[in-house]
């Protein structure tokens, strides 16, 4: 019975049950990494050496593929020489979890190799202003118009098949040109990131716009609503949830032409970082600064949605944290005047 | 046809108090004059006639009604009517002056409720007097007072500061009706307002509607399919058919005032239910049979 339960298509499960299987979904990686990592069983392709024996070649610490070792060894016993002792290993590409884990500290702590280069701290937010400033550029233009396209057909008509054209042209293409008019700082990555962000943001806000429930207009009209009144009356409060819902998803987006951005003219931020320790092969920085990316993201979208549920109450069905405080505050002050009779 | 064995006047019979009463109605000043009203839909399949010289005139505080068959145009009619929708022919009369487009001198409910969602009910309310700019009714008292007496004439004071989707169905649709009047239409314009509720909600709702359009200066014209309703209401019904939507009869409802519940079983009430039948579902000379397979049992019938 409780197991058919699952299997119900559409049925919700139990608040409590739900936050466990959300729990699993980080879970799940984190063991199977962990078992790749840890099982020496498991993969494990390379060996490393703890004492070389009298093989030449072989050196405490180094990393060599299985067959090579056992090959090597072979023949050093053949020939009366003593072999080498070593553990399983993986690739140094592959760190274990509590490497990278450890990583979270130690890459921030890890003062840069030459004087000028920035910490990670810097490289990050270095990172962050980039996508900030992209973004808005990109929002301060595009929201604007993609709410008139979807509202008037003028302007739907006047834009949005070239901008249908245009959002197929990859962002990365531009690059070249982004620096030969931009110069080599931040300019042509904030462009970077406009470009692969603003065509979608307007037919994505246009959509959203014309997805306005009609009914609302016709209500409204009826009501003596017209022009601009309608326009800021009607279309803006009701798309409103909506697009805030469409900007959270485009933030996501625009993470993603980071990457390609910061390493237009010269190599900046979280990228820059990465290319850096992968050069050294401290791969476990890496890693974590792949996870930070995911961190920083995951988080700014959780704030930004809970941001949204307590701007759009209307839309759910709960009452937001202000509104709350604020009757607490009168159901207080309604009690003080009582006490204040009764202690005179 | 049994049932209609009971003698019944004819639903043109009317006692001294009604023909009384339609008499002052008459003596009333016109509100809304349609005239030889057309609409033409360009479809696939070439020009679809919708409504073709549809005429009738409504009076001042007059509650008159629009039944027909499915397909007979009368929500066309009233969008029309309310300007959402353009006329291919006649005219539109409001208080002799011809209308074009939507304007808040004509209000409408909707059977979809259509509050909007981003606003409490007394913000609802107030969005006609806020957009019109008409804020000081004739109390002189501001916006939100004119808005809060609206709402407690339809009975939910208490959730003038919830917002649409904590409410029912049936409140909903109060707040539709607060939300229309509080702009003094000339005529208020429903489109099966009553339509998504179920059995019970909407008597009462019907209930509370005779109680405002008795105590409001409203003229009131009323799209429904349901029989009932629309004698229990009205003063006038005009009866429409389908194909073209053209007006068929216009019915003076016999059944006195005040109007109850209990009337839905006099004479009078099963007199004009009766014509109002003919009209709609003209009797055919056969029921239509479903090709259906005997897949019982023999004996074990069900009547």
């Amino acid at each position: 019975m409780a197991r058919a339960r699952y299997f119900i298509i559409w049925k919700e499960l139990d608040p409590k049950r739900r936050r466990v299987f959300q729990l699993f979904s980080f879970i799940i990686p984190l063991v199977i990494w962990a078992i790749i990592s840890y099982c020496p069983v498991v993969w494990h392709p390379m060996v490393k050496v703890s004492d070389p024996g009298e093989i030449a070649h072989f050196k405490v610490d180094a990393m060599i593929l299985k067959e090579a070792f056992h090959r090597e060894n072979a023949k050093a016993l053949e020939q009366h020489r003593r072999p080498a002792i070593g553990a399983p290993a993986n690739p140094v590409y592959l760190p274990a979890p509590h490497e990278v884990a450890a990583s979270f500290y130690k890459a921030f702590v890890t003062p840069p190799r030459l004087p000028d280069e920035p910490w990670l701290h810097q490289s990050l937010w270095h990172s962050i202003t980039v996508i900030i400033w992209g973004f808005l550029i990109s929002s301060a233009v595009a929201v604007p118009l993609g709410i008139l396209c979807g509202t008037y057909r003028l302007f739907s008509y006047l834009t949005e098949p070239f901008v249908e054209f245009f959002r197929y042209l990859p962002a990365p293409a531009f690059a070249a040109l982004a620096v030969a008019v931009l110069g080599i700082y931040d300019g042509p990555k904030v462009a970077i990131i406009v470009i692969g962000t603003f065509f979608q943001q307007v037919l994505m806000i246009a959509n959203t716009t014309q997805r306005l429930d009609p009914a609302l207009l016709e209500a409204a009209q009826t009501l003596g609503a017209r022009g601009i009144k309608l326009f800021s009356r009607v279309v803006i409060p009701g798309i409103l949830p909506d697009v805030y819902r469409d900007m959270r998803i485009l933030l996501g987006w625009a993470w993603t032409y980071l990457i390609v951005a910061e390493v237009v003219g010269n190599s900046t931020g979280i990228t820059w970082f990465i290319n850096q320790q992968a050069k050294y092969r401290i791969y476990d920085n890496v890693y974590a600064a792949i996870i930070m990316i995911g961190i920083i993201g995951l988080t700014t979208d959780l704030v930004l949605a809970w941001i949204g549920s307590q701007l759009f109450t209307w839309k759910s069905r709960k009452k937001s944290v202000l509104s709350r405080l604020s009757a607490a505050y009168a159901s207080s002050s309604k009690v003080k005047p009582g006490f204040s009779q009764e202690t005179p | 046809m049994t049932s209609h064995d009971v003698f019944l006047p004819s639903y043109r019979e009317q006692s001294l108090e009604v023909r009384a009463r339609f008499r002052k109605i008459t003596e009333r000043p016109v509100v809304l004059q349609v005239n030889r009203l057309g609409k033409t839909f360009d479809s696939v399949k070439g020009a679809v006639q919708a409504l073709k010289d549809v005429s009738f005139e409504v009076r001042r505080r007059e509650f008159i009604s629009i039944i027909g068959p499915s397909g007979c145009g009368k929500s066309t009619l009233i969008r029309i009517l309310a300007g959402l929708e353009e006329n291919s022919s006649g005219e539109i009369l409001l208080d002799g002056r011809e209308v074009s487009g939507p304007g808040p001198e004509r209000g409408m409910v909707f059977q979809g409720y259509t509050l909007f969602p981003w606003l409490t009910v007394l913000k609802n309310v107030m969005f006609g007097l806020e957009v019109s700019g008409n804020s000081r009714g004739i109390t002189g008292n501001t916006t939100e007072q004119e808005a809060r007496d609206w709402i407690e004439m339809v009975g939910l004071t208490n959730f003038a500061d919830s917002y649409p989707h904590e409410l029912s169905g049936g409140m909903k649709q109060r707040v539709a009706i607060a939300r229309a009047l509080a702009n003094r239409p000339r005529i208020l314009l429903m489109d099966e307002p009553f339509g998504a509720l179920d059995a019970q909600t909407r008597a009462k709702m019907q209930s509370y509607l005779l109680q405002i359009w008795k105590n409001v200066d409203v003229t009131i014209l009323f799209i429904t399919h349901d029989l009932d309703e629309a004698i229990y209401l009205s003063d006038r019904i005009v009866v429409l058919k389908a194909n073209p939507g053209e007006v068929q009869e216009i019915i003076e409802v016999p059944v006195e005032h005040p109007r109850s519940p209990e009337q839905f079983l006099s004479l009078e009430f099963l007199a004009t239910k009766k014509r109002l039948e003919e009209l709609i579902h003209p009797p055919r000379e056969t029921e239509e049979m479903l090709p259906i397979i005997r897949m019982t049992q023999i004996g074990d019938d069900v009547y």
